[in-house]
Order: C-alpha cells, then sequence, then structure tokens
C-alpha cells in the first residue's frame, strides 16, 4: 500500500485546531478584549479616550517613568557586566569550570520572584549580614541613605537574575568570532584594544542590542520581586496594574487596560528589535 | 639557545592559568550569585544573626514553625497539584500539536513560533488583567481552573522548545513515513515510535514546567489569590511576619527548584547519550 | 647569511614532538613550499614563524634579527589563511586599509596603495562590497591583497587554496605566484597538494611527522628523491622489494633487475627499487633489448587520463603501473599479454627500511 501522506492539506488543519482554539481562549481573544476595553467606558458603553488622558496623572507618568528607568539602568548594566563576565567564561582555560558557571548560570536566571527579594532583604536589610559587617569591620552605615527597599535595592535584585541570563545570551556569540579574524589582524599589527574596537565588538553588537531588549523586556514586565521589595513605597508599572486586578484601589478599570496596553506596545517592541538583531547576529557568522 | 628554551617553556606553563581580570570578573560574579542564597540558608538555622559576622547559634525551630504554620501542607498540596496539572495539560495540548505541525502542517511553522514566544511579550499582571476581565463568570470567575489556562499559556515556551529540538533530533518526519509505510495510523505512531524517542524532551519540558510553575507568584496572587493559596504566596506572607520562617521557606524553595535544574540536567545528559541508539529504529 | 632563518625549531604536544630539528635558510624574493601529509607539522611550523605558536627549542631570524619572541603583531608579516578571515564588518576596502591604519598611515596614501593591491588581484570594482557578497577565490584574492597592502617582510600562506574549487585553484596559484614574483616577496606557502608546491615553488620542502625529508627544487624533488617517503609521496612509484647483488642487481622474487647504484649498498642488503610509470614503455611483442629490464606481465586495468593511460598490470603476482600516451602507443586490450621495458637509469634504488 502507498503511503498517505497529505502534507500541509486543509484538513491538516484539524489537528492544529484544539492548540489553536486553546491560545484564542486563554491568550488571543482576552487581549483583544483588553485592548478594546481601553478605548470604552465601561458604564456607558462609548467609545472614548478618557483612559489614555487619565495616565498623564503624575502617579501614572511616574511609574512608566520609573519601570522605563529600572529596566533600562539593569538592563545595560546586565549587558555590560554579563558581556565581560561571559567573555572571562569563555576564555577560562579549563572545560569543567566553564561547564560548571554556565549551569550556575542556568539555574540563578530562574531564581527571579519572592526568595530572590527576601535573600536581599537577607543580606542588605536593616540587619542584612552585609549591612552588619559593613558597620562592624569598615564603620560604614548603610542606613538610612541607601534601603534595599527603594530603587536602588531594586536595581540590586533585578541584576542578579539579568547577569546569568546575559551571559547564557552572549556565550554562543563569542564563539562566532572566528581566531582567525584575530589572528588576521595580529599580523596587520593590530593590538588586542583596536582588534575588539574595530571588528570584535562591532560584529557582537547585534548580540548586545538583542541582549540589551531582552533584558529590558524581562525587568519591564517582572512583578514578584518587586512587590515583596517595595510595594507600595514605588510606584511601577506592572505594580500599578496589579492593584487594579485585586481592586485595592478604587480605579476605573480601563485606567488599568490603558496601562496594560502600553505597556504591551512596549514589549512588542522590544520583541521586533530582538529579532532583528538576532537575525542579523546569525548573518555574521554565516559570512 | 638553552636559555631561549627555558624561558618559552616557563612562557607556555604561564599560559595554562587564567590571566588575573578573568579570576576577577569571576570572582564577582560567584560572590553575587552565591551570597545571597547562602545567607539565606544560614539565616534560616540561625537564632541570631544581626550583630556579628556568623550566627550566634544554629537551630531548627524555624523549620518547625514553618512547618507547623496552619496553611503548611495546604499550600505545599496546592502548589503541587496546579504544577501537576499544568504539566499534564501542558503535555496534552501541546506534544501531539507540535509532531502534528512538524510533520503534517510544516505551513504552520512559523505561526506556531509566534504563538509559543507570545507569552514572552505578555508581562503575566497584563496576561492576569486581561483574563479576570474577561472571564468574570461562574464558574470560571476566579477560579483554579482559570487560573490552570493561565499559566499553561505563560509556561508553553518551557515546554515547546525542549520537545521542538528533541523531534527536530530524530527527524520525525522520516520516522512517520516509515510507519506509515508499514500500515500505522497517526496515533500508533505518535504512541510506539515518537514518543518514546523524544522522551528526555518531554521529560526537560516537563520539569521546566513543573519547576517554573511551581515558583509562580504574580499569576496566582491576582487570579485566585487567598481562595487557592499555593507556596509562594504563604512565602511572600512570612516575609511580613516572620523573617526567619520566611528563610526556612525560601530555603525549601531554592532546594527545590535546585534540585529540579539537576534533574533536568542529568535528563539532558541522558538524553544524548541514548539518542543515537534512539534514532535508529530498525 | 639568508633573510629567514630557522634554527634548530622544535615544537611538541604532550611530549609528542609535532615539529622536530627544524633548520631552514630561505633567501630572499623567494617562494618556498612546505609540502606533507596533514599532521606532518607545516601548518605548525608556519605558525610559529607568523608567532602564533611558541617555539618549545630553537630560533627564528628574520633579516638579521631574532625575532622568536616578538609577538605577532610586531612581526611585520603578511598572512593569509584556509578560511580567508576577511573582516565580516568591514568592505573590501576597509579590509585592505586595516593593516595601513595600524601603522599610521597617512590617509591619501592608504587610498593609493588599496587602489595598487587591488589592481594587482584585479579585483578594482569589489571596492565597496562585503565579503559575504564574494565568491570564495574573491575573498582569498582580497585576503592576499589585505596582506600585501602594508608591504610585509614575509608572506604566509596557509593551505590558501584548499577550501575553492579545482578550477579557481589552479587559476588562483597562478597568480599567486605571479604577484610573488613580481613584488619579489620573501613567501612561505603551506600546502598538501603536490601539483601546487611542484608548479609555483623555488624551492620545495617536504615533511613529515614533523621532519624534513628533503629540500630542493621541484625537479630534484621529483627526479631525484632522496628517501622513500619522497619518493613514494610526490608522484606515483613501483616499488619492487629485493636484495642488493653486486654492482648493478636488485634481485626480487620473481624478476632480476639490472639498476644503477646498486653498488652503494652492500650484497645482501634489503632495498627497494622505484621506477616512475612514466619511464616504462609498453610493447604488445617480445622486445629484443638486452640492456634494458624487461618484465611480461597481463593488463588488469585501463585508466583513461586523457594526456595520458594508465595501465595496471599484473607481473607474476606484482602489480606494476605504466603510463603510456596515445600518440607512440597501439592501444592495448583487458586481459591481453604485454611487456614492459625500462633502462636501468630509470630505477631508483634505496635502503628498505620502514
Amino acid at each position: 500500500m502507498a503511503p498517505k501522506r497529505k502534507n500541509n492539506s486543509y484538513s491538516n488543519w484539524a489537528g492544529f485546531a484544539p492548540f489553536l482554539i486553546f491560545c484564542l481562549a486563554f491568550e488571543i481573544v482576552p487581549i483583544l478584549f483588553l485592548i478594546r476595553g481601553s478605548f470604552f467606558e465601561k458604564t456607558t458603553g462609548e467609545l472614548t479616550l478618557s483612559h489614555y488622558f487619565e495616565l498623564q496623572r503624575p502617579l501614572y507618568i511616574n511609574s512608566f517613568v520609573n519601570s522605563i528607568e529600572l529596566s533600562a539602568i539593569t538592563a545595560v548594566i546586565g549587558v555590560v557586566l554579563g558581556a565581560l563576565i561571559g567573555y572571562a567564561i569563555y576564555r577560562w582555560p579549563s572545560e569543567r569550570v566553564r561547564d560548571a558557571l554556565i549551569t550556575l548560570s542556568d539555574v540563578t536566571t530562574n531564581f527571579a520572584g519572592a526568595p530572590l527579594a527576601f535573600a536581599f532583604v537577607v543580606i542588605l536589610g536593616l540587619n542584612g549580614v552585609i549591612t552588619q559587617f559593613l558597620i562592624q569591620y569598615f564603620y560604614i552605615d548603610l542606613y538610612p541613605t541607601f534601603s534595599i527597599y527603594s530603587f536602588s535595592g531594586l536595581v540590586l535584585a533585578y541584576v542578579y537574575f539579568q547577569l546569568p541570563l546575559m551571559v547564557l545570551l552572549i556565550l554562543p556569540a563569542f564563539a562566532g568570532i572566528k581566531k582567525e579574524w584575530q589572528e588576521s589582524a595580529q599580523s596587520l599589527s593590530a593590538s588586542a584594544f583596536r582588534f575588539w574596537w574595530d571588528i570584535g565588538i562591532p560584529v557582537l553588537m547585534p548580540s548586545l542590542i538583542a541582549g540589551f531588549t531582552l533584558l529590558f523586556a524581562n525587568a519591564f514586565g517582572a512583578y514578584a520581586t518587586a512587590y515583596t521589595l517595595v510595594q507600595s513605597k514605588m510606584s511601577l508599572v506592572t505594580l500599578q496594574i496589579g492593584y487594579m486586578i485585586a481592586g485595592e484601589v478604587r480605579q476605573d478599570p480601563g485606567v488599568g487596560m490603558a496601562m496594560a496596553v502600553l505597556s504591551l506596545i512596549i514589549m512588542g517592541l522590544s520583541i521586533v528589535v530582538y529579532q532583528i538583531a538576532t537575525a542579523r547576529a546569525r548573518r555574521w557568522s554565516k559570512s | 639557545m638553552m636559555k631561549n628554551s627555558q624561558k618559552v617553556e616557563r612562557e607556555s606553563r604561564k599560559k595554562r592559568r587564567a590571566p588575573g581580570w578573568q579570576m576577577a570578573l569571576i570572582a564577582l560574579f560567584l560572590f553575587y550569585m552565591l551570597v545571597p542564597i547562602i545567607s539565606t540558608y544560614v539565616f534560616s538555622v540561625a537564632t541570631r544573626w544581626d550583630r556579628t559576622i556568623l550566627p550566634e547559634g544554629y537551630t531548627l525551630q524555624f523549620y518547625e514553625k514553618a512547618a507547623q504554620s496552619s496553611y503548611f501542607n495546604i499550600t505545599l498540596r496546592n502548589s503541587l497539584i496546579l504544577s501537576l496539572a499544568t504539566v499534564l495539560v501542558s503535555l496534552v495540548i501541546i506534544v501531539p500539536t507540535v509532531y502534528w505541525v512538524h510533520t503534517r502542517l510544516t505551513r504552520a511553522r512559523p505561526l506556531l513560533d509566534i504563538l509559543m514566544i507570545l507569552p514572552f511579550g505578555i508581562p503575566t499582571v497584563v496576561l492576569a488583567l486581561a483574563l479576570v476581565q474577561v472571564y468574570n463568570f461562574a464558574p470560571l470567575a476566579r477560579s483554579p481552573l482559570l487560573l490552570i489556562g493561565a499559566v499553561v499559556v505563560y509556561s508553553m515556551p518551557f515546554m515547546y522548545r525542549p520537545v521542538s529540538n528533541a523531534l527536530q533530533a530524530i527527524d520525525s518526519h522520516t520516522l512517520t513515513e516509515a510507519g506509515q509505510s508499514l500500515g500505522a495510523n497517526v496515533l500508533q505512531i505518535l504512541a510506539e515510535v515518537v514518543i518514546p524517542n523524544i522522551l528526555p524532551g518531554i521529560l526537560s519540558g516537563s520539569l521546566l514546567v513543573f519547576a517554573t510553575v511551581f515558583a509562580e507568584f504574580t499569576l496566582t496572587s491576582l487570579i485566585v489569590g487567598a481562595k487557592f493559596k499555593t507556596f509562594p504566596l504563604l512565602l511572600v506572607e512570612y516575609t511580613r511576619i516572620n523573617g526567619n520562617v520566611a528563610a526556612a521557606f525560601s530555603v525549601i524553595s531554592f532546594t527545590i527548584a535546585w534540585l529540579v535544574s539537576m534533574m533536568i540536567l542529568w535528563v539532558g545528559t541522558k538524553g544524548k547519550a541514548a539518542s543515537p541508539e534512539a534514532s535508529s529504529l530498525n | 647569511m639568508a633573510y629567514l632563518e630557522l634554527k634548530s625549531v622544535t615544537k611538541s604536544y604532550s611530549g609528542i614532538d609535532v615539529v622536530h630539528d627544524f633548520s631552514l635558510d630561505i633567501e630572499k624574493g623567494t617562494l618556498v613550499s612546505f609540502l606533507g601529509p596533514s599532521g606532518c607539522g607545516k601548518t605548525t611550523t608556519l605558525r610559529m614563524i607568523a608567532g602564533f605558536e611558541q617555539l618549545d627549542d630553537g630560533s627564528i631570524q628574520l633579516d638579521g634579527s631574532d625575532i622568536t619572541g616578538v609577538a605577532p603583531n610586531r612581526r611585520d608579516i603578511g598572512m593569509v589563511f584556509q578560511a580567508y578571515a576577511l573582516f565580516p564588518n568591514k568592505t573590501v576596502r576597509e579590509n585592505i586599509s586595516f593593516g595601513l591604519r595600524m601603522k599610521k598611515t597617512p590617509k591619501n596614501e592608504i587610498g593609493r596603495k588599496v587602489d595598487t593591491v587591488l589592481e594587482m588581484v584585479r579585483l578594482q570594482e569589489t571596492a565597496n562590497r562585503y565579503p559575504h557578497q564574494l565568491s570564495g577565490g574573491q575573498q582569498q584574492r582580497i585576503a592576499l591583497a589585505r596582506a600585501l597592502a602594508v608591504q610585509p617582510r614575509v608572506l604566509l600562506l596557509d593551505e590558501p587554496l584548499s577550501a575553492l574549487d579545482a578550477e579557481v585553484r589552479v587559476v588562483l596559484r597562478g597568480e599567486i605566484r605571479r604577484i610573488q614574483s613580481e613584488l619579489a616577496i620573501t613567501t612561505v606557502y603551506v600546502t598538501h597538494d603536490q601539483e601546487e608546491a611542484l608548479s609555483i615553488s623555488d624551492k620545495v620542502v617536504v615533511m613529515n611527522k614533523g621532519i624534513i625529508e628533503q629540500v630542493g627544487t621541484p625537479e630534484e624533488i621529483y627526479r631525484a628523491p632522496q628517501t622513500r617517503f619522497v619518493a613514494t609521496f610526490i608522484g606515483t612509484a613501483n616499488q619492487f622489494m629485493g636484495i642488493a647483488s653486486g654492482r648493478d642487481t636488485v634481485v626480487c622474487k620473481n624478476i632480476k633487475l639490472f639498476a644503477d647504484g646498486v653498488k652503494s649498498f652492500t650484497d645482501g642488503q634489503e632495498v627497494v627499487a622505484l621506477v616512475r610509470p612514466e619511464n616504462i614503455q609498453v610493447q604488445a611483442e617480445q622486445p629484443q633489448r638486452s640492456d634494458w629490464n624487461v618484465i611480461s606481465g597481463i593488463v588488469e586495468t585501463i585508466t583513461f587520463h586523457g594526456a595520458v593511460t594508465r595501465l595496471a598490470v599484473n607481473a607474476s603476482g606484482q602489480r606494476v603501473v605504466a603510463d603510456v600516451t596515445v600518440a607512440n602507443t597501439k592501444p592495448v586490450s583487458l586481459n591481453q599479454k604485454i611487456w614492459l621495458l625500462f633502462p636501468p637509469s630509470a630505477c631508483q634504488v634505496m635502503a628498505a627500511e620502514e
């Protein structure tokens, strides 16, 4: 009997349907309703932009500014430190040590959330281990100028899971820097610095940009860590939306939806840039 | 000649150790990654630790208190149920779909890739808001069922990647044709040919989803909240009540995550060893 | 004193000598090839000249000064790699001008020099393209231009043509030789392809397992191999194992061969007589000559190679290969009995050590 193989025929789409229906039901349709709802006045049912105008209030502007600042700063720190550490790992002579460090990065990048936030309280809180250590041995009191329950505390906590993420992302990119380019450059009298400046970093640039956007999106959408550390002390976009869902604040849900839509736009842009950058990075490695 | 070769030998021996800047960076990295975790572990067994470098005494009382807390068993049970249920639903929905698209519906591949990237582009709070707004009617409103749906969406990419890679590695397309030429239908092929050969990928995906869901806080607290308390919710509560007990909870959380990571690694290496034999189906 | 001198250069990995006691003088302006099978140490030696590998013993002198410990970016040496190694983020012009910029050449001079080398490799129209827009052969020519733009003291090429198609290889090796002799630049060329080495070199260094087997002009290497390895690695050679006897005879299992140079071996010593296929004549009838070696056999295979036809003949159990040209031989057929003749001068005798 001849093998029955129909690829891509219409009836085959039936096999894809269950998954598609699930995605529509729990992901796509709700988001579409969300977008629609942000333009509707709940009580009267009219089309309106009032929710978006509401966002001009200082509280909401602050939350966006804070979120973007936090995401950008931790992304930059993550990219720069992560690339340097990634390079140090890449060039480490012992393969066993390299594998161990990669495993460590794999594990720690998933540690984001409440336990991590709490761990930072343990070391840098008012009675934290490092806080006490600095007071006892260096007579430096971090508090009250510094507090773990603040923007800087969040930066420290966020960088914790941003760093290993960048390391994991950049390691394959280093493999794409061919040794022959370095040797060619050397035979043409270039110093190590000039090689990285003229060739190494430009070739790495798409991966660095991809890393930045990924880390940015990662930080922007984070909730649990911020919730545990700062809660009402600082306003962030994700926290604000969270309050509206929990009904803790007497606000029109429309505003929450408008914030959500703006967040989606910001995330969407990041992902688009990320895809473009990774496609570029792949092109370099092909030549 | 002798002087030259001695100098050359010393140089080549020096090269085998890593240069200073590398070691400094790695040391910084290790310090940053390990100190918070280790401190939490130590804090959970410390009687008092706010005046000295090392704890003043050691105790297990906080673990006792943790285990005795009224919600301890309930939350652990809930977390387990949620994680297992999510893994199950993910397996049932995703594995056949990925197989189907790989072999019979290759044109849908880009669409599937996009759908699997989508959860990364949706912040969890936004997903929670959207779902709570739309499904505000019984029996879904604020129910564990809705939560499972949300969490499956959130964890989809983690199941997809390993399974998709495994399918690609065994060339499911050709195996399917071989099975069909021998008279088997799709279900038989799936059950007897495909799934046994991608088990490492399925296992990795399941473990990843399990770990991710077990630690999940945002969707749980926003969609069902106190009605279905899971372990992470209890942990956050205790961070505001009793730091030492919260530390004990954190230790449990870290340990579980860390154990699952090791299991995933182990499955990964076992899978690599098994695949040459697995893909030669004579 | 030669321009480039390698003195007792040695390199070992994990206790095994990859290059052993390598000494060589290279005259200025000549093209010297390192030829040998993979793993013979030719690339390692080249990389030691470039400075990418450290010597374990010995020294390298260039133009009178010791460069053994000098960093690779200070040796003023041009290098062309097998994998082209063009910088992907720079145009052809930017690639070529890179070395000139590193040497702080004034801007107006850079433009002039880049144009000069582009003209030399005949690729002026590619100046603003990127490497991924060029073919393999074009990329390699640009790599050559880039290395030459800085007018280095020595040019090193590491199997530059191995990654290219056969036709491109033949054309490009001629180009490389033309440019090299026009510029009279001292060049070291590593290859495993003997045709390449023999066709473009002033001198050939045949290497095997880290040591030099023979150094000589292409003719010397081919016509007068000094070791068995060279004789069998270069071209094809029929090997007749036997015992030296008297002043001119080698006694093999079923044949007695007359050969020149047997007297340099002691009676009874195990030797091997080497005969190249092109020196063997083929006749369909039994020949009358008595001063030449005459062997009879059955034709087993006939392979057409265009200009010559290669016959594999079974001569009393020994497989003998002979090349005949269409012009001066009558066609033979399979399983035909034929006679092979060759003079004693075509027999080169060597000691039969392994």
